[in-house]
């Protein structure tokens, strides 16, 4: 595979050139440790290419979705504001019965408020849902600014809440979100990409509990950096690991679950903030991932845009 | 508002329909002012050439003209109506943009909240009104001007 340089940014042609180079060394190897190898490579390889198609799928996904969460904004906005506008109009119905129907026993009355209740009630319900999908597409819109390459002040605290809002189907019921915020500044960055990170780190943390448990989100100042730690309730990450877990194509997941991107993304992202990520926790006691950032970048990351 | 002073007009533009009876119902349940709703550019500068408005609130994005293109010329049209735009979240930096550009009074964002975009109408309107009064006066303080002059100048010739 001494051409495998050449081949490494398109990742599609390898399988071709690989026999053929391990071909040529047959002479002077042993041909059955050879072949083995030849399949360990193929199958590495295999393996590679099935995740960077699921690399491919999830980010047509995402632009889809980003896509939906824009074109549900109009419709939802029409309905936000009539729930409130038919429930306004319903208080104006029950102030106008009282006043035409004084007498509170008469059984016209007692109707009206009977349907009258019905209405608010089932309005209100309407109210809540509405406020649900409000939230998920709010955080879906923020998430994905596409408007918004350029190093802005964001608070951290509204990217984590948009983010929870978009994986909460991840946690329902299973999983208790424990927030311990502390006091943190704006700062400057790339609030898009920061929210890819926590995004990361929550979906992690979520797989990483098997059956009902908790994550607990930490953000603290710490001289002139900010912390913001995402500690999980799961198995923990065995010690002989720890040091793989931000390497490109690494994954424990099973296929389909992970891409074995995610941890190095968000790696590369904390860097060119002029951060880091670090890991604590061993097996057995669950991990915790904490990014830390500058409070304040320097002017020279600042123009170094990505 | 005084019972002498005529209902305040408002003119929204949305190329959506649920967006343009969602705004009129709540204005007409909540307020007294007259609505009047288009879903075409065109048809909105049309009513506009017709008569006053007071108020105009217009969608950014439409197939036919922009939000800012469609306020720049009403603006023309009529100068002294306040303009408010009705933006979509990835609209927001065009927004803020077209606050100079075709002096807009501000901009309320999709979904909008009822109670706020109520406020932002209420003050706007108020501020229309509070101009319109200052012309009045001025146009009062002018005339009053003339009538001292023409005074001076009989009282002048009487004396000589």
């Amino acid at each position: 595979m001494q051409d495998d340089m050449d081949h490494q940014p398109g990742g599609r042609e390898p399988v071709t050139s690989g026999p053929g180079s391990e071909k040529e060394r047959t002479p002077s190897g042993d041909p059955g440790d050879l072949s083995g190898r030849l399949s360990e490579v193929e199958n590495l390889l295999r393996e590679s290419r099935a995740r960077l198609a699921r690399a491919e799928k999830m980010a047509e996904l995402g632009n889809l979705v980003t896509g939906i969460a824009h074109e549900m904004n109009t419709p939802l906005a029409s309905i936000s504001s009539t729930t409130d506008t038919i429930a306004l109009a319903l208080q104006k119905l029950t102030e106008l019965i009282a006043s035409e129907f004084p007498d509170e026993a008469s059984p016209a009355r007692r109707r009206l408020e009977d349907a009258l209740s019905i209405a608010g009630e089932s309005l209100r319900t309407s109210r809540l849902a509405c406020d649900r999908i409000l939230k998920l597409v709010g955080g879906l819109r923020a998430f994905a600014r596409h408007d918004e390459l350029r190093m802005q002040k964001a608070d951290i605290h509204e990217g984590i809440e948009n983010t929870l809002a978009i994986v909460a189907h991840e946690l329902k019921g299973r999983i208790r979100v424990v927030r311990e915020y502390g006091d943190l500044p704006e700062i400057e960055c790339f609030p898009d990409q920061l929210n890819q990170v926590f995004m990361n780190l929550l979906v992690n943390a979520a797989q990483a509990i098997e059956g009902p448990g908790e994550i607990r989100i930490r953000t603290w100042q710490d001289g002139d950096t900010i912390r913001i730690s995402v500690s999980d309730s799961g198995s923990g990450i065995p010690a002989d690991l720890t040091s793989k877990v931000f390497d490109s194509g690494f994954t424990t997941k099973k296929a389909g679950e992970g891409t074995g991107l995610g941890l190095s993304i968000s790696n590369k992202i904390v860097q060119a903030h002029g951060g880091r990520i670090e890991l604590e926790g061993g097996a057995g006691r669950g991990a915790t991932f904490t990014v830390v950032l500058p409070a304040r970048l320097t002017e020279e990351r600042k123009t170094n845009e990505r | 508002m005084n019972a002498d002073t005529p209902r305040p007009s408002l003119l929204i533009l949305d190329d959506e329909e649920i967006v343009l009876t969602s705004l009129r119902n709540l204005f007409r349940l909540q307020t007294e002012y007259e609505v009047i709703v288009h879903s075409s550019a065109q048809q909105a500068l049309e009513s506009a050439r017709m008569r006053p408005i007071d108020l105009v609130i217009s969608d950014y994005l439409m197939p036919d003209m922009d939000g800012i293109t469609f306020l720049g010329h009403f603006k023309e049209i009529q100068p002294q109506t306040i303009r408010v735009l009705l933006t979509g979240y990835a609209d927001k930096e065009n927004a803020i943009r077209a606050i100079n550009q075709v002096g807009l009074y501000q901009y309320i964002e999709k979904p909008w909240e009822n109670a706020a975009l109520l406020i932002v109408v209420k003050n706007g309107l108020e501020k229309r009104q509070l101009l319109r009064t200052l012309e009045e006066k001025i146009a009062e303080l002018a005339k009053v001007n003339t009538d001292l002059k023409s005074l001076q100048t009989a009282l002048i010739k009487a004396f000589l």
